[in-house]
């Protein structure tokens, strides 16, 4: 497209300036054309650091990833041999790469469900005017903004086996009995629990980022177009339905296809809290792939497994990158 | 019923309005106010479960955080951190800007594929590249010192810096590099003399994100830098924090919260440009 229009140009005013005079159409088109060259090394040039450091620490990475993942390669012993796909069928005969999968899959389904809740009901809320609207929206993206590893630490102490501040209110309004009683909720020790902790946890910190993107989608349609449809008597379902919600989708469609990429191949939360226990009932696919990989020092079955993230990812990817390119042009 | 006024009226739909904000932010919030507390709390004052823990019934003390400095690692760990994202923010500079200004301005063919292609490397999740990167960074010998995480923390900041600059650029008036070249300076020197100077804002949210984006990893701190007084902050306080089965609640939730809330208010400011920039509405 921009090749085409950038390179047309010129030579379409050099060949209308040669029928009226043939030297200075000679003289013009050299010139154009040093002109483009030279802008065009000027922009590779400038191109050149980003784009090396992209291919050489994410492109070759991840290619050796494959490699890895093709290879018996462990921590101590570099020199490592071809052993084809045997490190993938590995991992598909052991019982804890499927829990894994299945916990993964499990809980960015169900992490979703309640950040598109929380997230939109959240953002119906600030969209409306009201005084200290700033301040409210400051306050509650602050889980969001928050570096990982440190809130869940905050979240570790909570989920205390004996001091949980959160057994203390469920133990004062009744629902549990007092520590040691047989209700008392161990909330990293049980194994139902701990997967719904973890869950909450990853909640907790982005259901802010589902609400913020959602707001920035719904302050993205103009009030103009609102009020166009208002005069031409619509109701409001029929403007959110025909209007709102067709200018909305690609945003919501890219917060929703982050979230998802950043839930799944998040290790701080579940690392932290619980190491992929216990009896693995909160083991995802990349605390599996970190014990294996660095922990045991397996590289080859760490990056075989860390692969299997790939085909979850890839339509995602996919989609973005399509949505991406028609907000672009 | 007597008729409401206008101001009445206000009144009651604010206080709905925030009624149905208290639970998130109670949900939100909780947390902090609880880390914060517990900072402050002596430590016998910690574990009663018979006296309402959400407030101080001994006097609030700051021991925690002085036994921070006195006793671990954790003012290495801070200035770790600070070291680490001045050079990720010089080296994301260095190579975003130019990337980005080349893409919105130079009509290079298939910018716009390109300006994606490069973002689309943001999304290429760490827990893929960790085990491959662990290779690279022994290869350097850069293994257990912090300047392998300002090797690799670049691959997060530079895809997302120079999608975020290229729309930057695309909002600066052509007009004036245009004007600047006719007046005789090269393609570099409107550049430099022109388009930079204006663009400081643009530079200075990438500063930024240069900072809080790296501060977001756990993975590659973890798997890179294992002597205790390399770490950053946010690596140093979940693993050397913690000795054994014992936790000093107190201590730790004093060093989350010194990095982490200093962090998260400053996040909180540019956290619309990071919106827009993901959802690729920048400078639209």
């Amino acid at each position: 497209m921009t090749v085409r229009s950038s390179t047309s140009g010129p030579d379409a005013a050099g060949a209308r300036a040669a029928v009226v005079s043939a030297p200075v159409a000679g003289r013009a088109r050299g010139w154009l054309h040093t002109q483009t060259s030279r802008r065009l090394a000027f922009g590779y040039l400038l191109l050149a650091p980003a784009v090396c450091y992209v291919v050489l620490l994410v492109g070759a990475p991840f290619l050796f990833s494959l490699y890895l993942a093709l290879s018996d390669a462990t921590v101590g012993d570099p020199a490592a041999s071809f052993v084809g796909l045997e490190n993938f069928r590995a991992a598909l005969e052991t019982d804890v790469f499927y829990t894994a999968l299945r916990n993964s899959i499990m809980f960015t389904v169900v992490a979703a469900v309640f950040k598109g809740f929380l997230g939109s009901t959240l953002a119906f809320l600030l969209l409306q005017p009201f005084r200290g609207r700033k301040f409210v929206r400051g306050l509650v993206v602050i889980p969001f903004t928050l570096p990982i590893s440190i809130s869940v630490l905050g979240w570790k102490w909570m989920y205390d086996s004996q001091f949980s501040v959160i057994n203390w209110f469920l133990s004062k309004v009744g629902l549990i009995g007092t520590y040691g009683s047989a209700d008392w909720p161990v909330w990293l020790g049980q194994p139902h629990l701990a997967i719904a902790a973890c869950i909450a946890v990853n909640v907790w910190r982005n259901f802010p980022f589902s609400a913020i993107v959602l707001l920035a989608g719904f302050t993205s349609v103009p009030t103009e177009i609102l009020d166009a449809a208002r005069v031409d008597g619509t109701n409001f379902f029929q403007r959110f339905r025909h209007v709102v919600a067709p200018m909305i989708a690609p945003i919501l469609l890219i917060g929703l296809l982050f979230d998802t990429v950043f839930t799944l191949s998040d290790l701080g939360v579940v690392y932290l809290l619980t190491q992929g226990g216990p009896a693995n009932s909160t083991k995802i696919l990349p605390v599996l792939a970190y014990q294996v990989g660095i922990q045991a020092g397996a590289l080859g079955r760490g990056a075989a497994i860390a692969l299997f993230l790939f085909p979850l990812l890839l339509p995602l990817m996919i989609l973005l990158l399509r949505n991406l390119k028609r907000r672009e042009y | 019923m007597p008729a409401r006024t206008p101001r009445q009226k206000e009144v009651r739909r604010h206080l709905i309005i925030y009624g149905a904000l208290t639970p998130y932010i109670v949900i939100a919030i909780f947390p902090i106010y609880w880390m914060a507390i517990t900072a402050l709390k002596q430590d016998p004052d910690l574990y009663r479960m018979d006296q309402f823990p959400l407030w101080f019934h001994l006097s609030p003390t700051w021991k925690n955080f002085s036994y921070l400095f006195y006793n671990t690692n954790y003012g290495a760990w801070i200035v770790n951190t600070m070291v680490i994202g001045v050079w990720v923010a010089i080296v994301t500079l260095l190579t975003a800007v130019p990337a980005g200004y080349a893409l919105a301005r130079l009509r290079i063919p298939g910018s716009g594929n390109l300006g994606i292609a490069v973002f689309m490397t943001y999304l290429v999740p760490a827990i893929i590249l960790f085990l491959p990167l662990a290779r690279v960074v022994s290869l350097l010998g850069l293994q257990d010192t912090w300047w392998a995480l300002v090797l690799v923390y670049p691959t997060i900041t530079i895809p997302f810096c120079t999608w975020l600059l290229m729309g930057f650029f695309k909002t600066v008036p052509m007009e004036m590099e245009e004007a600047a070249r006719v007046d005789g300076c090269g393609y570099l020197g409107a550049l430099l003399r022109v388009v930079l100077p204006v663009s400081v804002p643009g530079m200075l949210t990438a500063v930024i994100f240069a900072f809080t984006l790296s501060m977001q990893d756990f993975l590659y701190g973890l798997a890179f830098v294992a002597p205790g007084d390399q770490k950053p902050v946010t690596v140093g306080v979940p693993t050397e924090l913690i000795r054994g089965d014992v936790y000093y609640w107190g201590s730790l939730m004093a060093a989350a919260l010194m990095v982490g809330l200093p962090v998260a208010i400053l996040y909180n400011f540019f956290l619309d440009r990071f919106i827009q920039g993901i959802t690729g509405g920048v400078g639209k």
